[in-house]
C-alpha cells in the first residue's frame, strides 16, 4: 500500500516537474517517435455517432471508409486497417467528454495506432489532442474549426493553444479553414444581405463562443457591429423571453454560433416567430439535416427561406476533377441520399494520413516521421483543391460556402471568398 | 448610572430589532416576491413609457407556471398522502409528452389538418396522455412504493430515483437522446388576441384554458367528493383513516393515479407549447415543479399553483433581463431559499404530520 502511494505521489511529482505524462504510460507505444513494429497500422476515427450529428459523423466515416479502400487498403508494404470509435453517448446525444477520452485512450494504447482522425466537435478535440499529444500520435480532423486549437489567434481563449500539447511538440493538423475564415464569411453574408444590426448568439462550447469571438470580431471590420453576443442555456426548454429581448434591442439579423445538438433548433424556432423578419444564419455546427429536416426533428418548413448556413464544403462543380470523381464515387458507394457536406471531409483526412504514410517512406510505421510528413504537406492537390498544412496545423484552403435550405437538405447556393485575415 | 442604562439601551435595541424582524416576517415575503416586477415595471415605465414589456414577461410567465403547476400537483399530492418525494413524476410528465406525440402522429395530425380536426384529435390525445400517465404512475406506486410502505423512508425514495432513471431510458430508447422538435399543430407563437399591447398566443390561451378547468376539478374533487375526503383523512393520519374503514391502499393509488393524470395533460401542453420534447425534459421540469411544490407550501393544491406561477414569472424576467438565460436558475433558486427563510412551510402551507 505505501509503497504504491510512494509511486504514485512519485510520479505526479515527475508529471508536474517535466510536463510530461510518461508515467504509467509505457502502453502509449513507446511516446514521442515510437516506431510500431511490423506492418500492420491501424488508423482510428473517433466521431459523433449517435444523437443530432450522426449524419455528419457517419458521413464522415463513410468517407474515410472510401479513401482507404480507393488505396487498395495498404500503403507501400503498410497494411492498414481502419477502426471507428463513437464519441457520443445516447445520454448525451452527441460528443461526450469521457467517451472523448477513452478512445483517445483506445488509440493511445494500440501498438498499431499510427493516426487518429477526429474529433468531429472542437470541445472534444480539446480533450483527446493531448492525450495523442503524448502519445506522439498524428491526429487529423475533418472538422474541427475552433481557433484555439492550433494558435491563439483572435477567438482563442488565453493558455490556447499550448495547453493542448503538453509535450510541447505538434501533432494535430485540420482539413477545414479555422474560424477565423468562417467568422469573416459569416460576416460578409450578413453584410450582403443588408443586415445593419446583427446579434450573434453561441452554446458556450468550445467552438460556439470561440467562432461567435471570430463572428463579432468581422462584423466590426465590416462596418455592422453586432448589438450583443450572449450564450444561450442548451438545457432551457424554450427561449422565448430570450429571443423577445434580443428583438427588444432592433435586431435585424442573427447568427447562431453552435451546434444543432445543443437545442439549437428550438432556439431558432423561438428567434424566429419574436422576430418575423429576421434572417438567421448559422455556421457547419448546424449545417445537417437534423437540424434542416423538419422530419428529422429539424426546423419548420415555414422557416426554410429566412435560415442559411456556411460549411467549408463547396459545390461538386467547385472542386477539381478529383473532387468531382469523389462525389461519384461516393453517390456509387452509399446510394440513398446526397453526400453530407461532411463527406468529403472524411475522405480528404484518409487521404492526407495516408498520403503522410506514403511521404515517410520506410519510416511510414515511425509515428513522429508521420507527423512531420503530414506538416510538411505542401502543395497537395486534393478532393479540396491544392493545399498546404502550416506550421500550426492549419490548411491553406479559405473557401466557404453558404447554404440554403431546399425540402429539408442543407443546399450548396454560393461560394463565399472570405480572407483568412 | 452606566450600569442602569446599559438594559435600557438595550432594550431600546432590541425593541427595534423585533420591530424590524416583525415588519420583515409578515411583509419580507412579499417585499420580495414583488421587488423583481416593481423594479422593472418602474424601469419600463421610465424607459420604454408603458407597462406593456413586464406585462408580457408575467403573461408569459403564467402561462408557462401552468404547466410546472400541473407537473407540481402531482409532487404535492404525492407528499401529502404517504410523504414521499416521488422522484419519477418528472419522468411520468415526460412520457405523457412522449405519447400524446406518438398519439397525434398515429391518428395523423400534421400542420395541414383543418383546425375542427386538429382540435378533436387533440381532446382524443389529451385524453390518452393523462390515461396512459395516470396508470404508469399507479403502476409504478404498485411496484415501487407499496411493498415498502413500512420499510425505512429511504427504500421508497431510492425506487423512486430507481424508477425514474428506467423512465429516463425509456424515452432515450424511444426518441434519441437529442431535443426532438414536433410539428406545431396549434401554431403556438402564433398571436390570439392582443390586450393593451400584450401578445396572448396560441400556446398561453392553450396552457391556461387546459390547466384552469383541471385545478379547479380537482379542487372540488379533493374537498367535496367521498375519494378526496378520504384521501385528506389519510393524510393527516392513515391510522385514524383506517380505522374509521377508508381503505388507505385504494386512496393512495387514487392519488397517484390523479397524479399521473396531470402530469399527462401538462406533458401534452409541454409538447405543444415547447414544440420540443426531450427524453431529459422530465428531470428539469421535475426540478421545478418539486420547487414549485415546496415554494407553495408541500401537501397544498394551490400552493403548487401558486408556486408553479411565481418560479414561471421569475424564470421568464430573468431570461428575459438577466443575461439572456444564464442567470436563470440561480436566480429561480436564490427566490426559493428566500421564500424558505421567511416560511419555511412554504406560501400556503401548512404544518405538515411531523411538525403538527
Amino acid at each position: 500500500m505505501r509503497v504504491t502511494r510512494t509511486a504514485v505521489a512519485g510520479c505526479t511529482a515527475a508529471v508536474l516537474a517535466a510536463g510530461l505524462a510518461a508515467c504509467g504510460g509505457s502502453s502509449g507505444g513507446g511516446g514521442n517517435g515510437g516506431s510500431v513494429s511490423g506492418d500492420n497500422l491501424t488508423i482510428y476515427s473517433s466521431l459523433p455517432l449517435q444523437g443530432a450529428s450522426r449524419v455528419q459523423g457517419a458521413a464522415t466515416v463513410n468517407g474515410a471508409k472510401l479513401a482507404l479502400q480507393q488505396a487498395g487498403g495498404k500503403v507501400g508494404k503498410f497494411k492498414i486497417t481502419y477502426k471507428s470509435l463513437d464519441d457520443s453517448t445516447a445520454q448525451a446525444g452527441k460528443w461526450d467528454p469521457g467517451q472523448t477520452s477513452t478512445n483517445a485512450r483506445k488509440a493511445a494504447s494500440d501498438k498499431t495506432t499510427i493516426g487518429v482522425i477526429g474529433e468531429f466537435n472542437s470541445g472534444a478535440s480539446a480533450i483527446s489532442i493531448p492525450i495523442l499529444n503524448r502519445a506522439g500520435i498524428a491526429q487529423v480532423s475533418p472538422s474541427n474549426t475552433a481557433v484555439g486549437l492550433t494558435s491563439s489567434d483572435a477567438g482563442a481563449e488565453p493558455g490556447e493553444p499550448n495547453k493542448y500539447y503538453p509535450t510541447g511538440k505538434r501533432n494535430f493538423v485540420r482539413v477545414v479553414p479555422r474560424d477565423t475564415v468562417q467568422g469573416a464569411a459569416g460576416a460578409s453574408v450578413l453584410k450582403a444581405d443588408g443586415c445593419k444590426k446583427p446579434f450573434v448568439v453561441n452554446d458556450k462550447e468550445v467552438y460556439g463562443a470561440g467562432l461567435a469571438t471570430n463572428v463579432v470580431d468581422s462584423l466590426k471590420a465590416q462596418g455592422i457591429p453586432s448589438l450583443g453576443n450572449i450564450g444561450w442555456d442548451p438545457k432551457a426548454p424554450n427561449y422565448r423571453s430570450v429571443a423577445s429581448s434580443i428583438k427588444a434591442k432592433g435586431t435585424d439579423c442573427v447568427f447562431i454560433s453552435g451546434i444543432v445538438n445543443n437545442n439549437a433548433v428550438q432556439l431558432t424556432k423561438d428567434l424566429a416567430a419574436a422576430m418575423p423578419n429576421a434572417k438567421i444564419l448559422g455556421p457547419d455546427g448546424i449545417c445537417t439535416a437534423t437540424y434542416t429536416d423538419p422530419k428529422q426533428g429539424g426546423i419548420p418548413a415555414s422557416l426554410a427561406n429566412r435560415v442559411q448556413c456556411t460549411v467549408a464544403t463547396l459545390d461538386p462543380a467547385k472542386y477539381p476533377p478529383a473532387g468531382k470523381q469523389f462525389f461519384a464515387a461516393y453517390k456509387k458507394a452509399f446510394p440513398g441520399t446526397e453526400p453530407d457536406p461532411y463527406a468529403i471531409y472524411g475522405y480528404e483526412s484518409m487521404s492526407l494520413l495516408l498520403d503522410a504514410i506514403k511521404r515517410a517512406g520506410d519510416n511510414g510505421n515511425n509515428r513522429q516521421d508521420v507527423i512531420n510528413a503530414l506538416f510538411a504537406t505542401k502543395d497537395r492537390q486534393s478532393v479540396l483543391g491544392t493545399y498546404s498544412i502550416d506550421k500550426n496545423g492549419d490548411t491553406s484552403i479559405t473557401d466557404y460556402g453558404l447554404y440554403k435550405i431546399v425540402k429539408g437538405q442543407p443546399v450548396f447556393d454560393r461560394v463565399i471568398k472570405a480572407s483568412g485575415s | 448610572m452606566e450600569a442602569a442604562a446599559l438594559p435600557v439601551r438595550r432594550a431600546l435595541r432590541s425593541s427595534v430589532g423585533t420591530a424590524i424582524r416583525k415588519f420583515l416576517n409578515r411583509y419580507g415575503l412579499i417585499i420580495a416576491l414583488l421587488a423583481l416586477p416593481v423594479y422593472f415595471g418602474i424601469h419600463d415605465l421610465v424607459n420604454q413609457h408603458s407597462l406593456t414589456h413586464i406585462f408580457e414577461n408575467l403573461k408569459d410567465g403564467v402561462s408557462n407556471g401552468a404547466i410546472w403547476a400541473l407537473v407540481a400537483i402531482g409532487y404535492t399530492l404525492v407528499y401529502g398522502i404517504v410523504e414521499l418525494i416521488n422522484f419519477a413524476h418528472g419522468e411520468v410528465f415526460m412520457i405523457g409528452s412522449f405519447v400524446s406525440f406518438s398519439v397525434w402522429s398515429t391518428i395523423g395530425l400534421t400542420l395541414t389538418t383543418g383546425a375542427l380536426g386538429v382540435v378533436f384529435g387533440l381532446i382524443v390525445t389529451l385524453f390518452v396522455a393523462m390515461i396512459a400517465s395516470g396508470s404508469m404512475n399507479v403502476l409504478i406506486e404498485r411496484v415501487a412504493y407499496k411493498p415498502l410502505r413500512n420499510a425505512p423512508k429511504l427504500a421508497p425514495l431510492i425506487t423512486a430515483v430507481g424508477f425514474s432513471f428506467i423512465l429516463q431510458n425509456v424515452g432515450l430508447e424511444w426518441y434519441g437522446g437529442s431535443q426532438k422538435g414536433v410539428d406545431d399543430l396549434i401554431r403556438a407563437q402564433t398571436d390570439f388576441f392582443t390586450i393593451g399591447g400584450v401578445h396572448i398566443t396560441h400556446a398561453d390561451v392553450l396552457a391556461v384554458a387546459v390547466t384552469t378547468p383541471l385545478v379547479l376539478l380537482l379542487a372540488w374533487f379533493i374537498t367535496k367528493s367521498r375519494l378526496g375526503k378520504a384521501m385528506r383523512a389519510t393524510a393527516q393520519d392513515p391510522e385514524a383513516a383506517r380505522l374509521m374503514g377508508i381503505n388507505v391502499d385504494t386512496t393512495i393509488s387514487a392519488t397517484f393515479l390523479i397524479g399521473g393524470l396531470m402530469a399527462g395533460a401538462a406533458g401534452l401542453i409541454y409538447a405543444l407549447y415547447q414544440t420540443t420534447i426531450w427524453f431529459f425534459q422530465g428531470f428539469q421540469a421535475g426540478l421545478i415543479a418539486f420547487t414549485a411544490a415546496v415554494m407553495g407550501g408541500i401537501g397544498n393544491i394551490w400552493g403548487a399553483v401558486l408556486g408553479g406561477v411565481i418560479i414561471g414569472c421569475i424564470q421568464q424576467i430573468a431570461d428575459d433581463r438577466m443575461g439572456g438565460g444564464t442567470w436563470t436558475a440561480a436566480i429561480v433558486f436564490a427566490y426559493l431559499v428566500l421564500i424558505m427563510v421567511f416560511r419555511p412551510q412554504g406560501l400556503l402551507g401548512e404544518e405538515t404530520r411531523e411538525a403538527g
